[in-house]
């Protein structure tokens, strides 16, 4: 028999290192000669879109299009360290960096311009459409290339850094300050329990996720949609098969992962709640969208069959075994 | 050693292999076309994937001497002169169907032979399609959207310019 059930997982997520462990990320922002700029990060893009959207952030910054921006990543030769692409750290911590760094070129930018016009006063400088603009005669402006000329053989060249405002816990109290920012985020699933094969099917699915700020709402669908497809596989697939420390699934063969066949629809929900210590409010999502999805699976299952699953994942094997324990118990 | 005919990309050409060369050693390793990739190596995953005479393979699979007499396509068959993207690549760009890229070779040359043998797929026809090709990062449903939109861009623009330009099967 089929039992349809629905259930939903709440969660929140502490991204960074935390704890006080040293969370720094450095870039390097170069205005070029023909007024574009070139930003130099070692932080790593691994297909979760941190190139375009720290690109996106110095863009902001500079008033500048994309095409404006030079990105170089990833080189350690050439690039000053990022940290890791891990702990959904880079559009909040290397985000915060880039931003700093550009708005310190920035700033020099304007020293130059306020030398080059004999004024005493950088900090009234205004921005408008990729030029500065004199605080006294708004038909005076400088393009950013002007000032690039400005300076001649010497390049614009500036370094800066952010580091992540965390504490380790207090061992006494319990008191600090762990995480910095948090995240939330909620999923709601509809499941289709066969009860003759134990296989579970999800029919439906919504995520809504708290991101601070959508630097680029595409990406963020694609991270919910891949963390969707990962919590499913975890919840109901996915078994390494660990055997006195030796992983017995360590192929595909063995090891199941999701096929686009199995995957329903997702509903995606995008929640705006601009955190104050982020680049533009933007918050780091990667492994937050991945944490709901097998607690709903869980709950939905118990809500069908009223089965409360306590291992993962759920395969058809191990539920029918639960089923067959349920309704034994059900019998007396 | 055997030595073999084959039409890649279009070109004939005579190559001579060990006996237990895979098609995907020859095609990466003495063709160079590293657009293949490998993944696991046992078939499972569809990284390898190259259409062999119209039909997918997983060219780990398949055994060089077997592709004896046979076509095949492999990703670079996809590439043109003006340097243009085919639909169904250009949709992968658009809809955010790439991540980590990995899986993208294979993702694309199953789409095209699907949307070769069946330009108007249903939505659960591009699933089954792609079905044999695992990918980590996306969860699929950008992929699907993707090649949804290359069949309608392909349907307005007529005949797959990649089979119309190289007149491979």
């Amino acid at each position: 028999m089929k039992k349809k059930g629905k259930g939903i997982g709440c969660t929140f997520y502490g991204t960074g290192y935390g704890n006080g462990f040293p969370d720094v990320s450095r870039s390097i922002a170069q205005l070029e000669r023909d007024g574009s700029v070139t930003v130099y990060v070692g932080a790593t893009e691994v297909g979760q879109g941190a190139k375009t959207v720290l690109s996106q952030i110095a863009a902001e910054v500079m008033a500048l299009p994309l095409s404006g921006i030079h990105f170089v990543c990833e080189n350690t030769d050439e690039t000053p360290d990022a940290g890791t692409a891990a702990a959904s750290r880079q559009t909040y911590n290397t985000g915060n960096a880039i931003k700093r760094t550009a708005e310190l070129l920035l700033k020099e930018m304007k020293v130059t311009a306020a030398r080059h016009w004999g004024v005493s006063t950088p900090g009234r400088i205004s921005m408008d459409s990729g030029k500065l603009v004199h605080p006294e005669n708004a038909a005076a402006t400088l393009s950013y290339r002007e000032v690039a000329m400005i300076k001649g053989q010497e390049l614009l060249r500036v370094e800066d850094s952010f580091t992540a405002m965390t504490t380790r816990l207090d061992d006494e109290t319990g008191q600090g300050n762990p995480y910095w920012p948090y995240t939330f985020n909620v999923y709601g699933v509809e499941v289709e329990v066969d009860t003759d094969t134990g296989k579970v099917s999800v029919v439906k699915a919504v995520c809504a996720q708290d991101v601070g700020r959508a630097v680029n709402p595409k990406l963020i669908e694609g991270q919910m949609d891949g963390g969707f497809a990962m919590g499913l596989g975890y919840a109901l697939m996915e078994d390494v098969n660990l055997q006195q420390g030796h992983m017995k699934h360590d192929r595909y063969s063995n090891y199941l992962i999701p096929t686009a066949m199995d995957l329903p629809d997702l509903e995606k929900i995008i929640v705006e709640a601009p955190e104050s210590t982020a680049p533009f409010g933007a918050k780091g999502i990667g492994e937050p969208v991945m944490l709901g999805v097998a607690p709903a699976i869980l709950n939905a299952i118990y809500d069908a069959v009223g089965v409360r699953m306590t291992e993962i994942p759920v395969t058809p094997d191990r539920l029918l075994v639960a089923l067959k324990q349920h309704e034994g118990k059900e019998g007396i | 050693m055997k030595t073999i005919q084959l039409t890649v990309n279009g070109k004939e050409m005579t190559l001579t292999v060990e006996a237990d060369q895979r098609l995907l050693d020859v095609l990466r390793n003495n063709l160079k076309l590293t657009g293949t990739k490998e993944g696991c190596g046992e078939g499972e995953c569809g990284a390898c994937t190259v259409i062999m005479d119209g039909a997918i393979v997983n060219s780990c699979l398949v055994m060089a001497f077997q592709a004896d007499g046979k076509s095949i396509q492999t990703i670079e068959a996809l590439d043109s002169e003006d340097g243009s993207l085919h639909p169904i690549q250009q949709a992968f760009l658009e809809e955010g169907a790439v991540q980590c890229g990995f899986c993208t070779p294979g993702m694309v040359l199953s789409a095209k032979a699907l949307l070769d043998k069946n330009p108007t797929p249903s939505k659960a026809d591009i699933q089954e399609g792609i079905s044999g090709n695992l990918c980590r990062c996306t969860g699929y449903h950008k992929i699907v959207e993707a090649v949804e939109k290359a069949a309608d861009t392909m349907k307005e623009g007529g005949e797959s310019h990649g089979t119309a330009r190289r007149g491979t099967k």
